[in-house]
């Protein structure tokens, strides 16, 4: 019998003062989702596939000088400027928070990754090649993409979905593979640990500075920062003040009102170069 | 079609009836909207995943990982969250495990060498029996027969039952066993013996604590125990009550170095110092805080100090005397750099539970012993020996006799070996997953001596060719560690006993044909009439004994009826560990500790080129190849470096000062010349990276083995101009106790060739620098602490 099916609404949030910019979730991200292999030259075209990908910023000059960290991954808007453009549909909104690429009806007019602010798409220039025996590793639970379409980050939509199947819909608890009461059939944040459904990132980040979850689960890493950063957004569009200085949640790029599903943490800068924390 | 009246109520009735029978069946009404196939459930592939728990061993912490095995082949690479070191979570170096087993270029079986040495040219053979009767026949001739040390077998360190088994039969064989890491801890593990009195090494409680000062050591890149303390760090930084008013304090992070590492740039406060004076700054501060009496309550100064002598020693590093000779300018310090001191020992002191951390590039000079020693004596001082938020020392292993710490042998042994096998007096090479003639400095000629050697036979059982199998008579692939039996005792374990244990999580493909490599030394033993010393059927049966015996100790985290069920559960868990099996209590140091380490000050010496057209060279290992041990997997080369953001190639890193000085610009190649030779790297501008020092990765440079880790060279066999060996110009200095190579002790002259390449980076053409208009486009905001 089909289940009904829960409703639930992921977001992320990456904590800028954890993240050392170790390149774990980088790694984590290739190998569950069948990326192919960057070489030299996908660098030097400016090419290379990095779901997740962590840019490094400059500040100050020798001997007062930084370099932040910050993990950007596919932010998943809940107004995308990569939707709208797409004339197959083949990117769009789904009502989990997440942004969706249908690979098979992609054409690749890549116009959406001309509109994507934050430039998380890519786009698949050549055939993905392995060497026949690297073939082995790849996921068989991730589409490997061909010629002429465009990809990015899913938020490991394949992981989300076993999740759901093996807790909502089967109920079997994944850790103990004891069966969960009909009432209780509900993905948490605990057994999406328990069973590996994070996102590859999340789970690897040694630091926690990924954490996912359920947006409206108590019990989850992430909803006290989507609680913070959704008042922030309704008092912002209601004229009200905030004092900028004084929070630590903000979405990247917030003046063009995408309104991501992944929020940031600002880092703390204990010594700002110039006296004064921005 | 005309829609009349009776055909739109048909549709409309049809349409409710449908709404409601999907309704009832279950199906969400948002489900007959445009739904994409990749988020129906029903569309995932079908089959059943395991999930097995074993070890990872692409880097000498050995994280405790879980793999994913779907249809026979082995998906993905995570953490194991019950391992007690790395919590379930990884490195991208465990994550590449997969590429290892799956690599195209896994050497397929045994082979012989076809033509020439080192011509690259190897003719299959089968096991049974020509290779393992051409094995023990050289074992006999040229090691049993010939005496003892005429046999010498270099692998990596090992520790738990292969350190065991490879010592034992070194033992019953007579053969010389060295240990190889291109990038040795020696120093640190000499320090540890002589702040801390113990032999394995301390972990750091550092999500416990509120100050860490590191000296020198990369501890979120690539030193020692990366990924647990990466774990803590998060924590140490936004852990439970660490933010908001009324918690605990956000940990501060300062970080002494004298190049801009991983961890300098996630530093509150990075201070660049002359490269080998870290010690130097590491008394004064504890100058500071024994003439202000900011140490522990209870710590014994004047035991500690020694009398009077001691002290009247220390106080010649009183700031005023320490900072000019540490290179602290007013710029760096932000005003008077003796008061900068003073106010980093205040901190230190004060706002504990703090951690002194020290190794890497401070142990790497002629002083370095002296550098990590006088870092390390601050525990001591401010009580955080054995303190929760301090250094935890830890246990020895539970198993009498297996080896639950491991060391490189010191590399004057090297040494001795490429002149034994010069002299014709080393007559068989031994080699497993160690790759001496990429590693050891260029100066050793290595590399010369085994390729111009009359009568030397070089058996290696690595799984992959490398610059030194390149050269070996016989390959005896041995198995990848997710085909294979294993187990280890962490070193640093995390504060109590800890063993892993690793297990065959698949097969090997039907195309390969490796062995295992203490199955082979077990079956070898057998051959050569030794199979009495090692009564094993096989290695699983080795670790099976030595489970039983932890299970018949009926303690840890495994409660087992019979000793197969604990065998079961110590391999579903990866594991076992027992939480009330700790490291000394009540540690206290010895007296007069301080005095002595401020007797061994010394200066750094750098031997070769000097004079003011040189710079320092600050080598450094990569933050995944490492020493280029795993410069064959792509995603690891692929992984662009934290700080750079460069994949694939070598680069040299250098201030945009520096590079104006020489007449260089970002992508030229550069010329970087020491007193032993020179060798050629892209250059990288930063503007971070102090002007008197250069960096270059250690791990690039590889002439032999897969495409991945070469096929950047020219192709005649020498490293090309986009990856060089840095290991091939260091001066040969040693630091001076442990005898290690002071890898960090190196002056080099640098310039440009006229040649220029495109650098292979993640970064834009333009350096990434904050450009927005107004802060609300930043995209890294920053908050002070307290603000939130």
């Amino acid at each position: 019998m089909v289940t009904k099916r829960i409703d639930h609404k992921w977001g992320m949030v990456v904590d800028l003062d954890r993240c050392t910019g170790c390149q774990a979730c980088v790694v984590a991200c290739q190998a569950e989702n069948n990326l192919p292999i960057n070489d030299k030259e996908s660098f030097q075209q400016a090419r290379a596939y990095e779901w997740i990908r962590i840019e490094r910023y400059w500040e100050g000059e020798f001997p007062n000088v930084k370099a932040r960290f910050i993990p950007i991954m596919c932010q998943h808007c809940e107004n995308a400027p990569c939707e709208p453009v797409c004339p197959v549909y083949a990117t769009y909104h789904n009502d989990e928070g997440m942004n969706v690429q249908v690979y098979n009806r992609c054409v690749g007019t890549r116009y959406c990754a001309n509109n994507c602010p934050y430039q998380v798409r890519f786009f698949n220039w050549w055939e993905p090649k392995w060497p026949e025996r690297l073939r082995n590793q790849l996921n068989p639970d991730v589409t490997v993409r061909s010629r002429g379409i465009m990809e990015r980050c899913s938020f490991c939509v394949q992981r989300i979905r076993r999740g759901e199947i093996t807790v909502e819909r089967r109920g079997v608890e994944p850790m103990t593979g004891e069966s969960i009461p009909a009432s209780d059939r509900y993905l948490n944040y605990q057994r999406m640990k328990d069973g590996n459904f994070l996102p590859a990132c999340a789970q690897a980040c040694p630091t926690n500075a990924l954490k996912f979850g359920e947006q409206t689960d108590p019990s989850g890493p992430v909803y006290q920062y989507f609680e913070k950063a959704n008042e922030q957004y309704d008092k912002a569009h209601h004229g009200e003040y905030i004092d900028e200085s004084k929070t630590r949640v903000y979405r990247l790029l917030e003046e063009m009102a995408t309104k991501p599903n992944v929020i940031y943490l600002k880092k703390v800068d204990k010594y700002p170069i110039g006296g004064a924390a921005h | 079609m005309k829609l009349s009246r009776r055909h739109f109520l048909a549709w409309a009735g049809l349409g409710a009836l449908g709404a409601v029978a999907c309704e009832g069946f279950g199906i969400r009404e948002g489900e007959l909207s445009i739904q994409s196939p990749v988020s129906l459930p029903e569309d995932l592939v079908r089959g059943k995943d395991n999930w097995y728990a074993s070890l990872c061993r692409n880097c000498p912490s050995c994280e405790g990982i879980l793999v994913r095995v779907m249809e026979g082949r082995a998906k993905k690479v995570q953490g194991n969250p019950l391992y007690p070191t790395n919590q379930g979570k990884s490195h991208a170096r465990c994550e590449a495990g997969v590429q290892a087993l799956y690599h195209p270029d896994r050497i397929p079986g045994p082979m012989k060498r076809g033509g020439n040495r080192g011509s690259g040219q190897f003719d299959p053979i089968s096991w049974e029996p020509e290779a393992m009767s051409t094995l023990t026949r050289q074992l006999n001739d040229r090691g049993i027969n010939a005496g003892p040390g005429r046999a010498v077998m270099v692998t990596k360190p090992m520790r738990g039952h292969l350190g065991l088994l490879t010592r034992r039969f070194a033992e019953a064989t007579g053969i010389e066993h060295l240990t190889f890491e291109a990038v040795d801890n020696n120093v640190y593990r000499a320090a540890v013996k002589n702040v801390y009195e113990q032999d394995v090494l301390p972990d750091f409680d550092i999500e416990n604590a509120n100050f860490i000062l590191s000296f020198g050591a990369d501890f979120l890149s690539t030193w020692i125990s990366p990924t647990r303390w990466n774990r803590g760090y998060g924590e140490f930084r936004q852990g439970e009550g660490r933010s908001n008013a009324g918690g605990r304090d956000r940990g501060t992070l300062y970080h002494v170095d004298s190049r801009f590492s991983m961890t300098a740039a996630n530093a509150d406060k990075w201070i660049p110092v002359r490269p080998g004076w870290e010690g130097y700054l590491a008394l004064s501060i504890a100058q500071v805080i024994v003439a202000e009496n900011l140490q522990a309550p209870g710590v014994d100064v004047e035991a500690l100090l020694g009398g009077d002598a001691g002290r009247q020693m220390l106080n010649s590093f009183r700031p005023e005397v320490a900072a000019p000779l540490v290179g602290i300018t007013p710029e760096i310090a932000g005003g008077d750099p003796a008061e900068f001191i003073r106010k980093l020992a205040r901190d230190f002191a004060g706002h504990g539970p703090s951690i002194a951390i020290a190794g890497g590039s401070a142990g790497a000079h002629s002083n370095g012993l002296f550098n990590v020693e006088a870092a390390s004596v601050l525990n001591w001082l401010v009580g955080s020996v054995g303190a929760q938020g301090g250094v935890t020392l830890n246990p020895e292993g539970p198993w009498n006799g297996v080896p639950a710490t491991a060391s490189a042998s010191p590399i004057d042994d090297f040494e001795r070996l490429a002149q034994r096998i010069r002299t014709g007096d080393v007559r068989m090479l031994l080699l497993h997953n160690a790759d001496p003639a990429h590693g050891l400095p260029g100066s050793l000629r290595l590399r010369d001596a085994i390729e111009s050697a009359q009568d030397l036979y070089i058996v290696s059982f690595s799984p992959f060719i490398d610059d030194t199998s390149a050269l070996a008579d016989l390959l005896l692939p041995d198995r990848v560690y997710l085909e294979d039996w294993g187990d280890d005792i962490p070193d640093p374990a995390p504060g109590y006993q800890t063993v892993g244990f690793q297990q065959p999580v698949v097969n090997p493909l039907w195309d390969l044909d490796p062995r295992s490599f203490p199955d082979v030394l077990l079956a070898a033993a057998d051959g050569l009439g030794l199979g009495d010393r090692f009564p094993w059927r096989n290695y699983e049966a080795m670790l099976k004994e030595s489970a039983e015996a932890l299970f018949e100790e009926n303690r840890g985290s495994i409660e087992a009826a019979s000793a197969d069920e604990f065998w079961t559960a110590l391999l579903r868990r990866g594991g076992w560990w027992d939480e009330s099996a700790t490291g000394p209590a009540n540690p206290r140091p010895r007296a007069g500790l301080l005095r002595d380490i401020a007797q061994s000050a010394s200066q750094p010496a750098f031997a070769g080129f000097g004079g003011g057209d040189t710079v320092y060279l600050a080598p450094f290992s990569h933050n995944s190849i490492q020493d280029g041990e795993l410069a064959h997997l792509p995603w690891l080369q692929a992984a662009p470096d934290p700080v750079t953001s460069i994949t694939w190639q070598t680069w040299i890193e250098m201030n945009d000062v520096t590079a104006r000085r020489f007449g260089i610009r970002q992508g030229d190649v550069v010329r970087i010349e020491s007193s032993q030779g020179s060798i050629r790297a892209v250059a990288f501008l930063t503007p971070a990276t102090p002007p008197e020092v250069v960096g270059i990765p250690f791990g690039g440079g590889r002439r032999h083995g897969s495409d991945y880790a070469t096929h950047l060279s020219w192709g005649d066999g020498r490293p090309g101009p986009e990856s060089s060996n840095v290991n091939d110009i260091l001066e040969p200095t040693r630091v001076a106790g442990p005898g290690s190579l002071a890898w960090a002790g190196t002056r080099v002259r640098i310039s440009p060739t006229g040649e220029s390449v495109m650098l292979s980076k993640m970064e834009g053409t333009s350096r990434a620098v904050e450009v927005g208009l107004s802060a609300a486009e930043e995209i890294i905001k920053t908050i002070q602490p307290g603000n939130y």
